[in-house]
């Protein structure tokens, strides 16, 4: 089976459009309604769904999302009950690409060969993991490897990569996480300095889309960039517009729908 | 590049942003070991400005009591009170070196914030400090003393509101600021190299304890021993006796109210590996992988992981690492005041409490050398309250 983000992202490209990605972290409001949530963006046309597991210490992580995380920690929230809403989920016949943003400790707790299973069972097609640099990751890798329909796991790039984007971005697939700023997640727009260079050298390098993130709100925030990326990646933003409006499906499925309009306008 | 690794512990468990400043920062540090003037230069504040030689003390009262031999390496009489300064020193010539104009730190019990504050006085820097919320309130002294020293304490609220968290923003902080500031690590934790690192500027105690113990012995000792918290002093302790394979090798980590209760600091004793920090190692965690909050009376042993090569050390039998209790280490910080006039850091006197049980299979042809990490005033309050049976304050 072909992995679903990148058929996805294929197909948004074949169309000449940019590609959206929300992150909610997992759990919230609660498992139901988070479960909901996901279901609803599929609706929108979200192109990929990134759920956070939320993990103690999340030093990859600003405010917003360190906040949801223990929230959602503290209503009992585990990788577990995660992978069970994902079953269910798709057990739905929600096909919408899913990608786990998550820290390296909650994989190796699990168990790194029990972890890729369940992905695979369960239908997980990326995983995002802050504190898995380059350099770590052959432990992990050498195991997505040997197992068919393993997710993909995604190479993240920030503007101090400089010379090592070529090695990140050798054997990357599904997309490149384009990190906009420096820091942490949910900072404002605030873009690193020459961001549009940034963006441009990533984008000359990679074979596969480049899709920005970190600290962007409105379709607004990615006109400027529009043309050298492929689509972008909201976050913190997100998560307020969810709590500010009770976790609503339908103030979800406005945001999304306006943005990939506005986007792709 | 050196070994990221000791064994399978260690590593860089960091974001993509810090690698290269992960690697910046290893090729300064290996050119700076390898300078002649950069020792020069450290040597000379830790003799001129630490206070350095410390005393290697033998505790006649003490060795008599127990049946042997104990010594005592006196980082209690550093200048800021314990061993963390030597690791400072180094970082903060190092950092200069780099042309950093700015460090920040974390700090639980402030000892290693006090220390940074003062290194960045002495060199001229700005020091951003990060402290729990909780730590703030608990260590108000500590907290005036690195103001005094013109550090800004930056509270830190989120998680447990602790050494951990500090931590975590510290790392945060970092990844946006690398480009003119400096992380000083306190402890033997974090990515590669820090662990090495902060062996290398604590190794001095033990280079200094082997030499002073060989004039007075003619030999070496039959033990060395250290609390282990992160594993700085021990670290620094251990270094230069672990090629010496006759020298049995003790850290002692903080049980707290029993390693039964739960309610501990024990990462060798009951933890599993685990990453945190920048680091794998033996790390406290709860059934789902989440970091499990520590629990010792003493705040500088307060944290769920421990250094990367301690992990190793037992993993390969090098060392043997155990664990003290809250009452066990406050009875032998008692004995210490009144047998020998030194009034220890709550976490010596966990080495302390073990040196007396360790002695007991001892004779008195044999010896212990122990590290008195620090000096207690700032435990003061916790001991009072302690000893005067309201709970303590930790």
């Amino acid at each position: 089976m072909a992995n679903r983000i990148e058929e996805r992202l294929q197909q948004v490209k074949e169309r000449g459009d940019k590609a959206f990605i929300t992150y909610m972290t997992a759990g919230l409001p609660d498992m139901q309604g988070c479960a909901d949530l996901v279901k609803a963006l599929d609706e929108a046309q979200i192109d990929v769904v990134e759920l956070g597991i939320p993990f103690s210490d999340p030093v990859a992580d600003g405010p917003v999302i360190q906040a949801a995380s223990y929230k959602s920690i503290r209503q009992g929230t585990n990788l577990r009950k995660v992978f069970d809403m994902v079953a269910d989920i798709r057990a739905d016949g929600c096909q919408v690409p899913l990608v786990f943003m998550m820290y390296f400790n909650t994989i190796t707790y699990y168990g790194v060969e029990a972890f890729v299973d369940r992905c695979v069972e369960v239908g997980v097609d990326g995983l995002i993991i802050p504190d898995l640099p380059y350099e770590e990751q052959k432990q992990l890798q050498d195991v997505l490897d040997r197992k068919a329909d393993a997710p993909i796991l995604i190479q993240l790039v920030t503007p101090v990569s400089g010379e090592r984007i070529p090695m990140l971005l050798e054997k990357a697939r599904g997309f490149v996480y384009c990190v906009s700023s420096m820091g942490v997640t949910g900072q404002a727009a605030d873009f690193h300095r020459n961001v549009l260079d940034y963006l441009e050298q990533v984008k000359s390098v990679s074979k596969i889309p480049v899709m920005m993130g970190f600290g962007i709100r409105t379709a607004k925030d990615v006109l400027p960039m529009k043309h050298t990326i492929d689509g972008c990646i909201v976050g913190s933003h997100f998560i307020n517009l969810m709590e500010e409006n009770g976790y609503s499906t339908d103030a979800a499925k406005e945001y999304v729908r306006t943005f990939k309009a506005e986007m792709n306008a | 590049m050196s070994d990221r690794y000791y064994g399978e512990f260690g590593g860089q468990y960091v974001a993509e942003t810090l690698m290269n400043t992960l690697a910046e920062l290893e090729k300064a540090f290996e050119e700076a070991i390898a300078d002649p003037k950069f020792w020069e230069e450290y040597h000379y504040y830790l003799r001129e400005y630490v206070g350095r030689e410390t005393p290697l003390y033998y505790a006649k009262r003490l060795s008599e009591k127990y049946g042997t031999k104990i010594y005592l390496k006196r980082e209690d009489l550093n200048h800021t009170g314990a061993h963390k300064i030597n690791n400072v020193i180094g970082q903060i010539l190092l950092a200069k070196r780099m042309g950093k104009t700015k460090v920040i730190a974390e700090t639980g019990a402030g000892q290693h914030g006090v220390a940074t504050a003062t290194g960045a006085a002495l060199f001229d820097m700005e020091c951003k400090v990060y402290m729990g919320s909780e730590d703030i309130e608990r260590q108000h002294l500590n907290v005036m003393r690195m103001e005094m020293l013109g550090a800004k304490v930056v509270s830190v609220e989120s998680g447990s509101n602790t050494l951990k968290d500090a931590t975590n923003e510290a790392i945060r902080t970092w990844a946006k600021e690398a480009e003119d500031t400096f992380y000083v690590i306190g402890s033997a934790v974090g990515p590669h190299p820090y662990p090495r690192m902060v062996k290398e500027f604590q190794k001095c105690i033990s280079v200094e304890a082997k030499k002073q113990f060989m004039e007075k012995e003619g030999r070496l000792p039959e033990v060395v021993m250290a609390c282990v918290g992160g594993g700085s002093n021990s670290i620094g302790m251990f270094a230069d006796f672990i090629d010496d394979k006759e020298v049995e090798l003790i850290g002692v980590e903080a049980a707290g109210m029993g390693i039964e209760s739960g309610k501990h600091a024990s990462a060798m004793a009951l933890g599993r590996p685990g990453t945190l920090h920048g680091m794998r190692s033996y790390l406290l965690q709860d059934e789902d992988g989440n970091v499990q909050l520590a629990h010792s009376i003493s705040a500088g042993l307060d944290y769920p992981g421990v250094g990367p090569e301690h992990a190793y050390l037992r993993d390969s039998g090098r060392a043997t690492y155990v664990s003290i209790t809250d009452d066990e280490a406050m009875e032998a910080l008692a004995e210490l005041c009144k047998l020998e006039g030194i009034i220890p850091a709550i976490e010596s006197a966990h080495a302390l409490a073990y040196a007396f049980k360790k002695a007991q299979t001892m004779t008195m042809d044999q010896a212990i050398v122990l590290c008195l990490s620090g000096r207690g005033d700032k435990d003061v309050h916790t001991i009072e309250s302690y000893f005067s049976g309201n709970g303590y304050l930790n």
